[in-house]
């Protein structure tokens, strides 16, 4: 057997699972410092995945996507993180009740969120959007912007790669009229003084939500 | 709740939009998909709630590496089988066999018609031909070793034949199906 078969037939051997945990350890090494190795991982990935038609679908149990869903509920993608320049971002799982919380609060809002912090803390951002096209940002607790810094907020549609500024964000909160489509995610960016120097974030995003329809 | 626009679109153009963070996108993948995962998990650990574990990882990782699917490089039905099968393996190789009660298990038994559940892709069936010209012992090995997740060990004890001519075996028998496969 050549080296490249040798090299092939390991590739295969990973990606149809028989190798022993030892070597698996090794071929995943591999595969992280070694990108043509990776590629031909990937090429094998391809070639044995219709195998895949052959087990039956079963049920998965009934709380399962309630686990995903929490498991991934406030991750901003990675996409958007990668393009800001932020650094590592923890899931925090939005309460749920505070949804509920707030239109109690305001009757009729059209659109809400929760702006989650991104990188802990207790306080989350309210937004409620207004038929009428009025924004409300609110938060639900004391919110500590450095003093030589101004929070941003940011409005991402759904489909877009670049946030649209929506101005400076007080810390006590503020309203502004925008039209924003259904499912827009609203960010929180630090930012300089005064706001973005570039109309793109160039802070931190400190925190996200998407905005849905009120039922 | 998955919109009506995310229930028409493929598992590609889904991935695609979870890689934007598209929550409808993301709960409709999981409405076409999560049964198919589980049950390819369950294959492989055997036990419901490690299934339901591995089908768990690997929605967080598609959310999590949507981004990372390249329709140019591979299908979305291939990038999403990986995932939970690699969650799966990582998960029955860090435990033993008998505490998932391996021993005594049967694997339900794929022959004759298994292969036959390859044909609704164009993939399938070249792979489906290419498994079908290998002789039906190696054919066995592979497919049991890609759904079952046995390791070269499982299959040596469960076929009763040496490590050492398990392991040649399926080499051959996937240098085989990659001459078969570009031909």
């Amino acid at each position: 057997m050549s080296d490249r078969d040798e090299d092939d037939a390991f590739a295969g051997e990973f990606v149809l699972g028989t190798l022993d945990p030892e070597d698996r350890r090794a071929a995943e090494q591999r595969i992280a410092q070694d990108p043509a190795f990776a590629r031909t991982v990937a090429t094998w990935e391809q070639r044995l995945a219709p195998m895949a038609a052959i087990p039956e679908a079963v049920e998965p149990p009934a709380d399962l996507w309630a686990r995903i869903d929490q498991a991934t509920g406030t991750v901003v993608p990675l996409r958007r993180v990668r393009r800001w320049q932020f650094g590592t971002i923890a899931g925090l799982a939005i309460a749920a009740s505070l949804a509920a919380f707030i239109v109690l609060q305001r009757p009729e809002p059209a659109h809400v969120a929760v702006l989650s912090p991104i990188a802990g803390g207790t306080a989350v951002l309210l937004a409620t959007e207004e038929s009428g096209g009025r924004l409300t940002v609110r938060p639900n607790g004391a919110i500590q912007v450095p003093t030589d810094r101004d929070l941003e907020l940011w409005a991402l549609a759904k489909g877009d790669t670049k946030p649209r500024s929506l101005g400076v964000l007080p810390a006590e909160g503020r309203s502004l009229v925008a039209t924003l489509a259904p499912d827009t995610q609203l960010l929180v960016s630090l930012e300089p003084r005064g706001g973005s120097p570039t109309g793109q974030p160039t802070g931190p995003v400190v925190y996200g939500g998407t905005l849905s329809r009120v039922n | 709740m998955p919109d009506s626009a995310a229930l028409a679109d493929d598992t590609a153009t889904l991935l695609h939009r979870c890689a934007y963070g598209d929550r409808a996108a993301f709960r409709a993948l999981y409405d076409r998909w999560g049964a198919k995962l589980h049950g390819i998990a369950l294959r492989i650990v055997r036990q419901p709630s490690l299934a339901a574990d591995a089908t768990q990882e690997a929605f967080v990782q598609v959310w999590q590496q949507a981004h990372r699917f390249d329709p140019e490089r591979g299908s979305a039905e291939a990038f999403l089988v990986t995932l939970v099968r690699y969650r799966a393996l990582d998960i029955v190789r860090r435990t033993t066999r008998e505490v998932l009660g391996y021993e005594g298990a049967d694997e339900p038994d794929d022959s004759p018609d298994a292969l036959s559940r390859m044909v609704s892709s164009a993939e399938g069936i070249a792979l489906k031909r290419c498994l079908e010209r290998l002789e039906p012992n190696r054919r066995k090995m592979v497919t049991m070793a890609f759904v079952d997740g046995l390791s070269h060990g499982d299959l040596a004890q469960k076929l009763s034949i040496p490590l050492g001519t398990v392991k040649s075996a399926i080499r051959r028998s996937l240098l085989s199906l990659r001459e078969c496969l570009a031909a």
